[in-house]
């Protein structure tokens, strides 16, 4: 009991203390270190079963919030079947300041299937509100309806949902609308907000069903505000004021990577569906065009990858999008785009495995896969975003550096963060991409042949294209030598094999891109915990949590893995009197590399749960590490 | 009947160095064993573009992996020499990239029917815009005398020493059913025709299939040889309809006497003109530039 309070106090405490930095800002004009949590923070839960409309409330909900000028995180879970009753559950944590993860425990649960939301009451917190149906249809018996099982400490609340469904609308269809209305009510939201949502959602199917949602939200959220409210479910006026011109969007992190792609001016996108990674290429497939591009769905990952590196090396910016399984088939191509210097973007977003494993569950098993999956020498470079925002930016920093040192990008998602939904601020001053990093040849004096692989200081040889005057050429997966020539000799693929080495040193100080941060107490701190991709989110609130227990404690977020910035790490390595590696995957793959690079101990802590890693998980180990337990 | 005319080495030298086609070979001198069929190939590919005045700077020759792929080193254009079983999706992604290449893919037969085969169909149906020259020696020459897919039943290699227990695949009939709009068949040892066939291949609009018969002398003594092929070869009938798959399929079938000629050719939408319908469709602008370039 006195753990869980101290816990809370710790998510809502306001604290902005001194956040060390390395190599920048991550987002523009955002203050330094992470962010104190003050104002608003509260965590809704809709959960019912599919068909109740559990994920469209939601989706109404955080876009409502956003336009609200809140922040928001959300995640939904749905059932792995795609037909049936399985359950769905759509959470929301909303924010003044932008949270890094979702809480533990949230704060209002909205039941629109008891059955399925009985088994989750117990992650509402302590006077939390749990809100169900007050007159369910037909006779349940006793323990079925979900007011049997509400802890000691939680508030319900009930709602003849369906009456007031059918009072305003004539009929049941709109009870998630109307209970979304209820929410909103109880919790002081603003109105406007979300009938413009709702207008704007149903706006296909006309002005009587846009109508009939619209009455539906009405009369719950009248009923809302008329409760009588127990508790401090209730919001702060939000909204820190955006920077002059930013637009605020709801992106989850599949749509960020997507945006990115269109704002770095993708031209070419070939790809295969596999979850999760699916709905880049369905939201490309629908934009690209849009914008004069071209998107083709191939015969198989083999084929997806090699058009990327097709047209790559035609002078096309080009992508692919997969998940494990696919990563796999990519292997040979992205040896040969290695070999070859060819840019080539591949958009990966895990999955639990290996093989088909859990296609439907998040997991960070693939870094190993990504950093060496392939045959040879196979120097690449892989960046892990660990938010949506950073998902757009990596996406279009992604291809800046494929075409800068002329290799293949892997960009690591995983599913955890592909579906997960933030609010994110666009930048006014357009897309902060470099629209052409081709290096080019310059053009050649008569008589002069063009080398292909030409060795230069920094080890990155002009290159020119198919269609270029006078610069006819071959590349190959055949070691060479400057001209493009088969040469094996040994002083060659000696040459050669550091040229493909060196030259991605450089992506090290790619310019306007956070490769590494550290947020939390500077100096000396008695516990440092180093992540990568999603989890770090989760690994800041533990950080946030156990500061304000009083231990000396920060965190680095390193987002380029290959080439790893072994410096800045090492640096941090030297502050931390223990380290923590938490990661989703069972054998601690990134503590591994870390080790194998800097020969420094961390400590592991690794999961494989299928969804997020717990924070208190997180915090459990720093306490101990810290010797507070 | 005419006598023909006696070729004489030193007036087709002069033909060969006055006609420009030198040009379009490159600097390398070919890796193949003397005597190998490729070697007319690359004679009739060097010679076709020359005919066809196509500039070098527009021409992307791309390649898997094999004796026969070793071909773009010896051209003198763009080329790509990509992975085995590789090169079809490879190009088709740099024509998508670039409609205004004019795009070659090459292989041997092990790259295309064994390995690469699960890209054929999807090339093929696509119609995208490219020319596949399929060297089809029915052997594995660069590993050094495998069994292929279309090695003949009875074959010995030292992949299957006793004998080839498999039948061969037929590569003219698989590509007329997966729709490649051009289907054709030449002979490395009839040079003039192999041309001609080249240069019609590469003029079709659409994925066009030149299967060529080309003995590897060095790991072949028994089957496609140059006395074998040079017995059994014939032309089509010349009273041959090109226009019905039906007819061509029928030809094709007869593989035991391989006709050469144009099979099959008809006309419909490449991958190029069904992309750019969609981005008219979706209201874009399908002239936006790939090239990035800020200019020099
Ligand atoms: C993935 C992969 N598997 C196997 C090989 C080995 N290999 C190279 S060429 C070749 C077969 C070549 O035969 P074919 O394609 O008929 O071409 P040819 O050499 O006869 O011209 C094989 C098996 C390879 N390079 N890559
Ligand atoms: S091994 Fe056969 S296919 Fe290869 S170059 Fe020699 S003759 Fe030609």
């Amino acid at each position: 009991m006195a753990a869980r309070s101290s816990r809370r106090r710790a998510e809502t405490t306001p604290e902005s203390p001194p956040g060390v930095e390395i190599n920048g800002e991550q987002r523009d004009g955002a203050p330094s270190g992470e962010k104190g949590m003050s104002g608003a923070d509260i965590q809704i839960a809709i959960c019912g079963s599919a068909g109740d409309g559990t994920i469209a409330a939601g989706d109404i909900l955080r876009n409502a919030v956003a336009e609200a000028g809140y922040k928001v995180i959300s995640f939904d879970v749905y059932p792995p079947e795609i037909r049936g009753f399985g359950k769905c559950i759509s959470r929301l944590r909303i924010t003044t300041d932008q949270a890094y993860s979702l809480k533990e425990r949230s704060d209002v649960l909205l039941s629109l299937d008891d059955s399925h939301t009985i088994p989750h009451v117990g992650e509402v917190r302590d006077f939390g509100a749990v809100i169900c149906e007050a007159k369910p249809v037909g006779h349940l018996a006793e323990g079925e309806h979900l007011s049997a099982h509400i802890l000691p400490g939680q508030i319900p609340y009930s709602l003849p949902i369906r009456e007031l469904s059918e009072k305003a609308t004539g009929g049941n269809r709109s009870r998630n609308i109307v209970a979304l209305g209820y929410v909103a009510g109880l919790c002081d939201l603003p109105k406007a907000p979300f009938l413009r949502i709702i207008e704007s959602k149903f706006k296909k199917q006309g002005p009587k069903v846009i109508a009939n949602n619209a009455a539906g939200f009405g009369a719950g959220y009248e009923a809302g505000c008329q409760t009588f409210k127990l508790d401090d479910v209730h919001f702060a006026p939000p909204a820190r004021a955006l920077q002059p011109g930013a637009k605020v969007t709801i992106l989850n992190g599949n749509h960020a990577v997507a945006r990115g792609c269109l704002d770095a001016r993708l031209t070419t996108f070939f790809g295969y569906p596999i979850t999760p990674a699916t709905t880049i290429m369905e939201r490309l497939a629908t934009e690209l065009p849009r914008h004069g591009g071209r998107l083709l769905q191939t015969e198989d990952e083999i084929s997806a990858i090699a058009a990327v590196i097709g047209a790559g090396y035609a002078g096309s910016r080009s992508a692919t999008s997969t998940s494990g399984p696919g990563l796999a088939l990519m292997g040979e191509m992205l040896g040969l785009g290695t070999i070859a210097e060819v840019p080539a973007v591949v958009f990966v977003s895990q999955r639990g495995g290996p093989s088909t494993g859990m296609p439907t569950k998040t997991e960070q098993s693939d870094l190993n896969a990504a950093l060496y999956g392939s045959h040879g020498d196979s120097q690449r470079i892989v960046i892990a975003p660990t938010n949506v925002e950073g998902c757009y930016r990596c996406a279009g920093k992604a291809f800046e550096m494929a075409e800068r040192y002329q290799t293949p990008v892997i960009v690591l998602l995983d599913l955890y963060l592909s579906n997960r939904y933030e609010t994110v601020e666009l930048s006014a001053s357009g897309p902060p991409f470099e629209l052409d990093a081709n290096v080019h040849a310059k053009r050649l004096k008569p008589g002069e042949v063009y080398q292909r692989y030409v060795l230069t200081d920094d080890w990155v040889s002009p290159r020119a294209i198919p269609g270029d005057p006078g610069c006819m050429h071959v590349i190959t997966g055949l070691e060479h030598n400057a001209l493009g020539r088969p040469n094996d000799s040994e002083e060659m693929h000696e040459l050669m094999s550091r040229k493909r080495h060196e030259k991605l040193q450089g992506a090290l100080r790619h310019p306007d891109f956070t490769h590494v941060k550290r947020f939390g107490d500077a100096g000396k701190v008695e516990v440092g915990i180093l992540a990568w991709g999603s989890t770090f989110g989760e690994c800041l609130e533990a950080m946030i949590m156990a500061r304000a227990e009083g231990i000396r404690c920060s965190a680095m977020k390193v987002v380029m893995l290959s080439p790893l910035p072994e410096a800045e790490i090492r640096a941090f390595l030297d502050d931390c009197g223990a380290v923590l590696v938490p990661e989703l995957n069972y054998e601690g793959q990134f503590a591994q590399l870390v080790q194998g690079r800097l020969a420094r101990p961390v400590t592991r802590l690794t999961r494989v749960p299928g969804g997020p890693m717990p924070v208190a998980a997180i915090l459990a180990e720093i306490r101990r590490l810290a010797g507070r337990c | 009947m005419l006598m023909e005319k006696p070729v004489y080495v030193d007036e087709k030298l002069r033909e060969v160095l006055s006609s420009g086609r030198l040009e379009y070979r490159s600097k390398a001198l070919p890796t193949w064993c003397p005597g190998c069929g490729y070697f007319a190939i690359v004679e009739g590919v060097t010679a076709a573009l020359n005919d066809m005045k196509i500039p070098m700077d527009q021409a992307v020759v791309l390649s898997g992996i094999g004796c026969s792929s070793r071909f773009p080193f010896f051209v003198n254009t763009y080329g790509f020499h990509t992975l085995h079983g590789r090169v079809l999706p490879v190009a088709t992604g740099t024509k998508v990239a670039n409609e205004s290449l004019m795009v070659i893919a090459v292989g041997g037969d092990g790259d295309g029917f064994a390995i690469g085969g699960g890209h054929l169909s999807h090339a093929a149906k696509r119609n995208v815009d490219i020319t596949y020259l399929l060297f089809d020696n029915g052997v594995y020459g660069l590993t050094k005398g495998q069994t292929s897919p279309l090695s003949a039943q009875g074959f010995k290699t030292t992949t299957s020493p006793y004998e080839n227990p498999d039948q061969p695949l037929n590569p003219l009939m698989m590509m007329l059913s997966y729709g490649a709009s051009w289907v054709g068949q030449a002979y490395a040892g009839r040079p003039d025709h192999l041309k001609e066939m080249i240069a019609q291949a590469i003029a079709h609009r659409g994925f066009s299939y030149l299967h060529i018969l080309s003995p590897c002398v060095t790991f072949d003594k028994t089957n496609k040889t140059y006395v074998n092929l040079g017995m059994i070869v014939r032309d089509l009938p010349p009273n041959h309809d090109p226009t019905h798959r039906m007819v061509a399929m029928a030809q094709a079938e007869q593989a035991d006497a391989p006709a050469l000629g144009l099979f099959y050719q008809e006309s419909r939408p490449t991958l190029g003109d069904n992309l750019n319908s969609l981005i008219a469709k979706a209201g874009g602008d399908a002239s936006a530039k790939p090239d990035r370039r800020k200019g020099e």
